[in-house]
Order: structure tokens, then sequence, then C-alpha cells
């Protein structure tokens, strides 16, 4: 399954993309409720282009967070604006969130170690 | 929990965003649009090669009811996204919620008349069988049953089971705290056969009662039975005392014997009255009443009634050579007054819902405009076109629903004020209600509203080309046929507006002429009411006489009575007594050549000057026009001419009494002609028989009446109200006789009133009913003109940029506002024309075709649709070029 299209030079396994993707949402919505465009939005501007997600991709993945307990949207209407769904990250998905992140970490450290690159 | 409606949302937002800032990037529409298509491409083909990525409505474990329905659950969903998207948009839903509860309203109000009067079945068994039978003239005239005559077709006809007779009056109902009045009817054993009913105590009259010489019985209704006597079922063979008689009952009928009146509450038996029947020849108010035999039609009934009045004919030249049948459905005779009007008003009440769903038609369809991408996004995710149809359609059905129920609750308050106004020229009042039936209706047109709202514009808006859609969408511009169908529906409303108003205005052109008739006396402050004085106490003309003159007498000295006299009918009533008429010298009448016929009435002195009846020439009766002064007779100005022609009448003699009936040998009673009155309208406002009229002294009564005068109607003119008034009548009356009821107190204003209420009411209603539409029709050209200049406003700023002036660009909006309104006004006065003949016997004295009337409303209507157009163009001609380009 594809979630992501490969930016300039971005050539990320499947499996890694699947559980990066998630990891990428989950850390975006951890400090303030985003929307759905903003989340594509953040991703591929701090990625600096080089990874973004499809339309097709990003919507039914935040459905399967949500649900899975672990994000949690809501309909938000702001004064001028036309109503958005605002996701946040919920106890349980702060829990995945940190297991992700260690996991992330020990894998990336195991593949610097070995592939010798510098740590950012 | 999501939805899928949800996740469409959200990303046709992402696209639109994404839109956006492409734009703001300085990309070209195109080139935005592009980029909006290929993810969408995209979507599409990537949610179909994964398959369900987003769950469909069938299974939804989340939502209980949805669960709980299966397969129906989506409607369930549609049913609540519904409730949301309207909730969102309280000022829509408002409007059409609003028009919808007017049409519906409306609707249901008429169709709960029509129901109560038309629809809903009477009691009787098998109605299309029961037949009203009267006599007429060769020429039409209508006449009542002559007795010897109504004997012959009992005894001649095959194919009635049941013929009886009745003649309705009235009787005092003695023996409780006061006398009471009640309508009464003198019937012959057939009656109840041929009505089909059967009492539900005792029994009715047998054919022993229906010949001379009968026992004194009575049979009275379920209603009396219960509000005077307690539903005691031991009153069947006790007495009652009526009209100061001792009547056995033998019988109780069902509340549904309401024959031949609402009101009738006791039936006497015929045989008590035929020895005092007229010969063959005269007519005594008695009607026919049959049932057909199983099988017989209508047609092989008047054949044969035809025969037998043939056959009589000839048998008895002198009365029947000129006498026929009239033969009338039962059924026909109830509604036949009644039914133009309600036909005509049921057209205008689904003329108005029409408008109003052709309104709500062109704001569903800008509506769904507006959610087109949202649609489309839906459609890409795999939503198959007929769930984004039932989403449409579900909406338009809330939408009904509501507007259904406000409608309902209208109606049923509109029906209860129009009931409680008891309009006594609608028959079967008292079953007008909302009810089961009425709201089964109401449901029903509910739904079809729904459907003609809500259906075209979702199977437009459903329309598989997804791309074409999105791209015009993004740009807000409505597609060639969605135009097209927004230009006829403007069209069709402007048409269907016009027909009503033109029945609308057909209809007060008529009721002005009906009101600016001169009923020939001054109705003001004149008040009436009925006597009828028991025969008991007042057996012959001595006693009869001397009450009325004591009576007057009394009232005469009382504050606040102008004037007071008796009469022997009320104007405006259409009871009365009719007579051939001659003057001396001319030869007595035959059936080859008939006399003029006169309404002949007997009046108190005083009684021109109570009802404000103009005396044109000679003298008014006064107290020495006594039985034995020389008989004396006030005629009216039709009289003079149909009889007399230029010759002045005073001081020559005529006579409508023709002792011994027709015919060489009869003997008149000459009476001298002292003065004349203006004519009075007696039988109503619009109807007019070819009757002259005439008046007699109370103390000279016509020969016809035996042995004593008719029930008087006492006329007061007066300065006090109504109700005081008869307060103090019956003061007097108690002290005269405590047995004599005072009924029926009505003042003139009232009947004036009431013999013009049907057109009242259908003015009132149909005059309504035209400026709904008005305007309705005038808030569907504006919405849609001011759309139309919403997704003109680039071309127009094009147009200005490149040097159109305001007028040019005025003259553009209004040209295609106008072509519109005058189509409409076309189709309409075509359509107008074509349904004249819908509202002909409604109208007095007016053509339903009538040119002023037409111009006038086509006019009215065509400035009101240009003030409507004028907003909307003015609106356009302050374009900015500048802004439009950018708003692109």
């Amino acid at each position: 399954m594809q979630y992501m299209k490969a930016g300039k030079g971005g050539m990320l396994d499947r499996e890694l993309k699947k559980g990066s993707a998630e990891l990428l949402i989950l850390s975006l919505v951890e400090t303030q409720p985003r929307h759905g465009y903003e989340i594509s939005k953040l991703i591929e501007a701090r990625s600096d282009g080089a990874l973004s997600f499809r339309v097709a991709s990003l919507y039914p993945l935040l459905y399967r967070l949500e649900k899975r307990g672990w994000i949690q949207g809501r309909w938000l209407e702001k004064a001028g604006q036309r109503r958005r769904r605002y996701y946040r990250l919920t106890a349980a998905g702060a829990d995945v969130l940190a297991s992700q992140r260690s996991t992330w970490r020990n894998f990336a450290a195991a593949i610097n170690r070995i592939a010798g690159v510098e740590p950012v | 929990m999501r939805e899928r409606n949800d996740i469409a949302e959200e990303i046709a937002q992402h696209l639109e965003d994404r839109y956006e800032e492409l734009r703001a990037q300085g990309l070209s529409h195109e080139q935005a649009s592009r980029d909006a298509e290929r993810q969408v491409r995209h979507l599409a083909r990537e949610l179909n090669a994964v398959g369900q990525v987003v769950p469909g409505p069938p299974s939804r474990p989340h939502d209980p009811i949805a669960s709980l329905w299966g397969s129906w659950g989506s409607i369930w969903l549609d049913f609540r996204y519904a409730c949301r998207m309207l909730a969102k948009r309280p000022g829509f839903s408002a409007v059409v919620i609003v028009t919808l509860a007017l049409g519906i309203g409306a609707t249901t109000a008429i169709f709960s008349v029509v129901d109560g009067v038309m629809l809903r079945p009477l009691p009787f068994p098998k109605i299309d069988r029961i037949l009203m039978l009267r006599e007429r003239t060769i020429d039409g005239r209508a006449m009542s049953v002559s007795w010897p005559d109504f004997q012959d077709w009992q005894q001649q006809n095959t194919v009635f089971d049941h013929v009886g007779v009745f003649r309705p009056t009235s009787v005092n109902l003695t023996g409780g705290d006061r006398a009471e009045r009640l309508d009464a009817t003198l019937a012959s054993s057939g009656l109840f056969g041929a009505m089909g009913l059967q009492p539900i105590l005792g029994r009715a009259f047998s054919e022993a009662e229906d010949r001379a010489g009968t026992d004194r019985v009575a049979v009275i209704s379920e209603r009396l039975w219960r509000r005077r006597f307690g539903g005691d079922p031991s009153l069947v063979g006790r007495t009652i005392a009526l009209s100061g008689d001792t009547y056995s009952v033998i019988g109780v009928m069902p509340q549904g014997m309401r024959f031949p009146s609402r009101l009738t509450d006791v039936w006497l038996p015929l045989g008590l009255f035929v020895d005092g029947m007229p010969p063959r020849g005269a007519h005594p108010g008695l009607t026919a009443v049959a049932r057909m035999k199983a099988g017989t039609t209508l047609e092989r009934a008047e054949t044969e009634m035809d025969t037998i009045a043939q056959r009589l004919a000839a048998q008895y030249p002198a009365s029947n050579k000129n006498t026929r049948v009239i033969v009338t459905p039962y059924y026909e005779q109830i509604v036949q007054n009644i039914r133009p009007a309600l036909v005509a008003l049921t057209c205008a009440v689904a003329v108005v819902l029409l408008i109003g769903c052709a309104n709500l038609a062109n704001l569903t369809l800008s509506k769904s405009e507006a959610r087109a991408r949202e649609i489309a996004v839906r459609a890409a995710l795999g939503a198959a076109r007929w769930r984004v149809v039932q989403q449409l359609v579900v909406e338009s059905l809330v939408l009904a629903a509501a507007g259904g129920l406000l409608g309902a609750l209208l109606a049923a308050w509109a029906v209860r004020a129009f009931v409680a106004s008891q309009p006594a020229s609608i028959p079967r009042i008292d079953l007008i209600a909302v009810d089961l039936r009425v709201l089964a209706f109401t449901g029903v047109v509910s739904i079809a509203t729904a459907l003609l709202v809500g259906l075209a514009p979702a199977l437009r808006a459903s329309a598989p080309d997804l791309l074409t859609t999105l791209r015009e969408a993004s740009r807000g511009t409505a597609g060639v046929g969605a135009r097209r169908l927004r230009a006829a529906l403007v069209v069709g409303e402007i048409a269907l507006a016009l027909v009503l108003l033109v029945g609308a205005g057909l209809m007060v052109r008529s009721f002005n002429r009906l009101m600016a008739i001169n009923p020939g006396f001054d109705p003001e402050r004149v008040v009436t009411a009925r006597l009828m004085l028991p025969e008991k106490t007042y057996p012959d003309r001595a006693g009869w006489t001397r009450f009325h003159r004591e009576l007057l007498r009394r009232l005469g000295g009382v504050a606040g009575i102008e004037a007071a006299a008796v009469n022997s009918a009320v104007p405006l009533e259409g009871g009365g007594s009719e007579a051939p008429v001659i003057k001396e010298g001319d030869a007595m009448p035959t059936p080859d050549r008939p006399a003029a016929t006169t309404l002949f009435q007997t009046t108190s002195p005083g009684y021109f000057q109570a009802m404000g009846i103009p005396l044109v020439r000679g003298r008014a009766f006064t107290e020495r026009d006594t039985a034995d002064a020389p008989p004396v007779v006030i005629v009216d100005e039709t009289l003079v001419r149909k009889v007399f022609g230029d010759v002045n009448p005073i001081g020559k003699r005529i006579a409508f009494e023709l002792a011994g009936g027709h015919g060489p040998h009869a003997e008149p009673r000459w009476r001298e002609v002292v003065g004349v009155v203006g004519h009075v309208k007696h039988y109503g406002l619009s109807v007019e028989p070819p009757f002259v009229q005439l008046y007699t002294p109370i103390e000279q009564l016509p020969t016809y009446w035996q042995p004593r005068g008719p029930a008087m109607a006492l006329v007061v003119r007066t300065t006090m109200p109504a109700r005081t008034l008869a307060d103090v009548i019956r003061g007097e009356l108690a002290a005269m006789d405590r047995d004599v009821p005072l009924y029926g107190v009505r003042t003139m204003d009232d009947y004036l009133a009431q013999s013009t209420e049907q057109q009242r009411l259908s003015v009132m209603l149909l005059g309504g009913f035209g400026g709904l539409a008005l305007v309705l029709a005038v808030v569907g050209i504006y919405g849609v003109l001011s759309y139309i200049v919403g997704q003109r406003t680039q071309e127009i700023g094009i147009r200005i940029a490149l040097g159109a002036t305001r007028r040019d660009v005025l003259r553009l909006v209004l040209g295609q506002g106008l072509r519109l309104t005058a189509l409409g006004l076309a189709i309409g006065l075509a359509a107008s024309i074509a349904a004249s003949r819908l509202i002909a016997s409604l109208l007095y004295e007016v053509s339903p075709r009538d040119p002023a009337t037409l111009a006038a409303l086509a006019g009215l209507l065509g400035a009101v649709a240009l003030a409507a157009v004028a907003v909307p163009a003015l609106r356009a001609t302050h374009v900015s070029p500048i802004d439009a380009l950018r708003s692109e």
C-alpha cells in the first residue's frame, strides 16, 4: 500500500513508510489539534518537499487512526471560515506515539551505526 | 465515529484549499483545476484498487439504529445528515419550510372542506340509488309535487323499491321549562325505506299511517332523544306535546338520518294531513324521494317517470297538460351548488402549491449546484448515483415533513375557525374537520411535493460527468441544462400565477356587481324573527289576527322600536307562495295561455315602513283595511309592468285567488290596487325567478290560507341590538302566551351577508390564493434573476471593460428577465382563457374572459415582475470590471 509518493531522493520502503506515516501524523497533532490540509502542508514543508501525502492516502489514514482511538477528530467552525475537522492526540495515541518514537529512534540509530551516517 | 460524508467534505475542502493556494501562487484557473482533477482521478483509482477504504453504509456497527435497520440504515444516516445540513442553513430551511407550510396548509384546509362536503360517504346505504323527484312545467320551471300525482307515481312505477314524500315544517315542543321550536317533517312511510335507514329504537311509519285518520304518532331523532329525554329507552310508547297536540313516540331514528335537513328532529305521519291536501294541479310543497331497484339506471327511472307524467297529462289535461317530472340523484342535489366553487378552489390551491414547488425546486437547484463539488467527491469516493439521489431526496423529504407538519397545524387552525363561523352556504359543515383522512392526504401531498422539488435537481446534480461538475463548481457557473430548467420554472410560475390572479380578479369584479345590487329594502337596523302560533290555541283567523295585532300594539309602546310589523315572509329567505294573477277584463288562464305568476305575501300596516320598501304610488295599508272593508292589494312595480303595461293601476282590480282552480269555471276574488311599492329581491340577490309580487292586508288573508294565516315574521326597525330586542319581544310574548316560541332572530344585514356568503368566501379564498401566488412568483423570478446576474458577473465585467455602457448592461439583464416574464404572461393568458369555463358558473354578470380583467392583471403581474427584475439588473450595472475579473 502506497501512502506517500517518493519525493526527490526519498526511497523508503513500504513497511517503513507505513510505520513512518503514522508516526508523522501522531507527531504533528501532539502539541495542538490540526486539520487535514494543515497536516499535509506541514509534512511537505518540514520535509522540504521530500515527503508529501496524496489526498487519497491521508484521509483514509486519518480515519483509521481515529478508529483505533489514537486520534480524535472534531468539527470546529471559526468565524468567517468554513468548518474544518481538527484532530488531536488521545491518551492512547500518546502511548503509541511514545513507543513508535523509541522504536524509530532505535531503528534509525541502528541504521546509522551500520551505514556510517553521521547522526543528525 | 466517522462517516463517509465527513470524509467527502474534508476531501472537498482539501481540494479547495489546494486550489486557492495554487491560485495564490499565481497559477491560472485551468492549471489549478487540473491539479485538483488529478488528485480526484488518483483518488478514485486508488480507492477502486484498494477496495473499501471507507466502509459503505450497510455495515455501520457504531450506529445502533442504522445497524438495526440493516440496509435501511443508509436512509437513517441520510436523515441525520439532512437534519444537520438543514440546521446549518437556517435561513434557507426557514424559507423552504414556510413556503411549504403555506402551500400544504392551504391544500389541506381546502381538501378537508372538499372531503367533508363531497367525498365523505353519507350515512345512507347505496346512496347512488336515492333520487329526488319534483314536478316541473314543460318549459322547465320547478314545482313541488301534487299529492294525487304522487299517489299515481307510487302505484304505477316499476323502477323503485320505495318511494316516499315529505314536506318540511316546524313544531313547538312544549312540556318542559319553555317552548322549543324544532325542525320537523311530514313524511309518508316510504321515506324511511327510500333513505334506507332503520330506527335504532321502536319502528318507523307503516302504510296505515299514510292514510287519513291515523293516530297522532311521531318519530324523533337520536339527537333530540338524547338531548331532551336523556336517551331513555322507555320513551317509545310515551307521549310528547308538539304544537299543542299530544303525539306518542313510536321510534327513534339514528344519528345518520339527517333528512331532509341535518337539523330535522321530528317526523310526523303524512296521514294526519292528507285530508287537507289540495286537488291535482296544486303543488302543496311536497317533494318525493325514491330508492331505485337494484340494477335500475338513472336513465331508465327518468324514462319511466316521463312516461307516467305523459300518461297523467293525457288523463288530466286541465291540470297536468304541461306537467313533467324532474329526477335528481340525491347526492347531486346536496353538492350541486357548492361543487363549482370547491372545484375552482381546489384548482387554485393546487396552483399555489405548484408555484411554491417551482420556487423550492429553484432554490434546491441553486443549493445543489453550490454543493456540486461535495457531491462530485462523494461520487468519486465510490458512492453510487442512486445513493447521491437518495441523500438529496431524503433532504427534500425532511423539509417537506417539517412543512407538512406546520401546514397541518395551520390547516387545523383555519378549518376550526371556518367551521366555527358557521357558514350556512356550505352543506354538511359539521362534518368538516382535519382528521386522519385529511392528515393522510396531507402526508401524500407532502411526499409528492418532496419528490417534485427534490428529484429533478437531485438527478441533475448527480449527473455522472464528474470532471465537468468539479470544474463548473469551482468556477461557480451553472450548466446549460440547469439554466434552462430554471427559466422554465420561472415561466411556469408566472403563467400559473396569472391564471390564479385572473380567477381572483373575476371573482372580485363579480362580487362587486353583486354588492351593488339594490335589494329593494333598507336593511339597516332591521331585525326579523319568526313566530309560530300553536294551532290548538289559535285555530282560526280571528284568534290568529288578534294575537298579531296585540303583539304589535305592545311592541309599538317600547322605547327604541321605531316601527314594527309582521309579514308572511322574509326577503332573501326565498320561501313564499306563488299563484297566477290576472287583471279585470283578462280571460282566465289556461295551460296554453298561462297568466303571470305572482309571489303573494300578507302584511300588517307599517311593514313597508319597517322594512324600508319605497311606496311608489298610492297608499300603504292602514288599520281600516279590515276583513269587512273592500278587499285591497298592493302590488310591486314588476307586476304593474307585466300586467298593466303603461296604465296607472291604482283603482283597477286584479285577482290571484282563482277559486275553483284553473279553467273557465274559476271564480276570481277581485281586489282593488291601492298602492305600488318597489320590487324586493325576495329569492336572493343574484337569483330572479320570473315572479311579480303583491301584498294583502293581514286582515284580508288570501283564500289559500285556511283556516288561518301562516307562521309570520316579525319585522322591527330598532336602535337596539338584536339580542336585546329578542329579550324584549320574548318578554312581551311571555306576558301574552308562554307557549309561543320566538326563533330565527336575525338582522336583515345578516340575511344580506348570508345571501352573498358563498361568493364572499370564494372571493376571500381566491383573492388570498391569488395574492400568495403573486408573492411566490415574484420571489421566484427575483431569485432566479439575481442568481443569473451573479453567475454572469464576470461576463458583465468584461463587457463593461470592453466599453459597454450601464444602459447596455441594464438592457441585457432586463431583457432576459422580461423575455421570461412575457413568455409566462402569454402562456398564462392562454391558460386563463382555457380555464374560464371552470369559473363561469361562479360569476355574476361578468364574462369569464372579461378583457379588462385579463389585461389589468397581466399588467399588474408584469409590472411587479419588472420591479423584481429591475433590482438585480440595477445591481449588474454597478459591477466593477476589476472586481469581476478578480473574483474569477
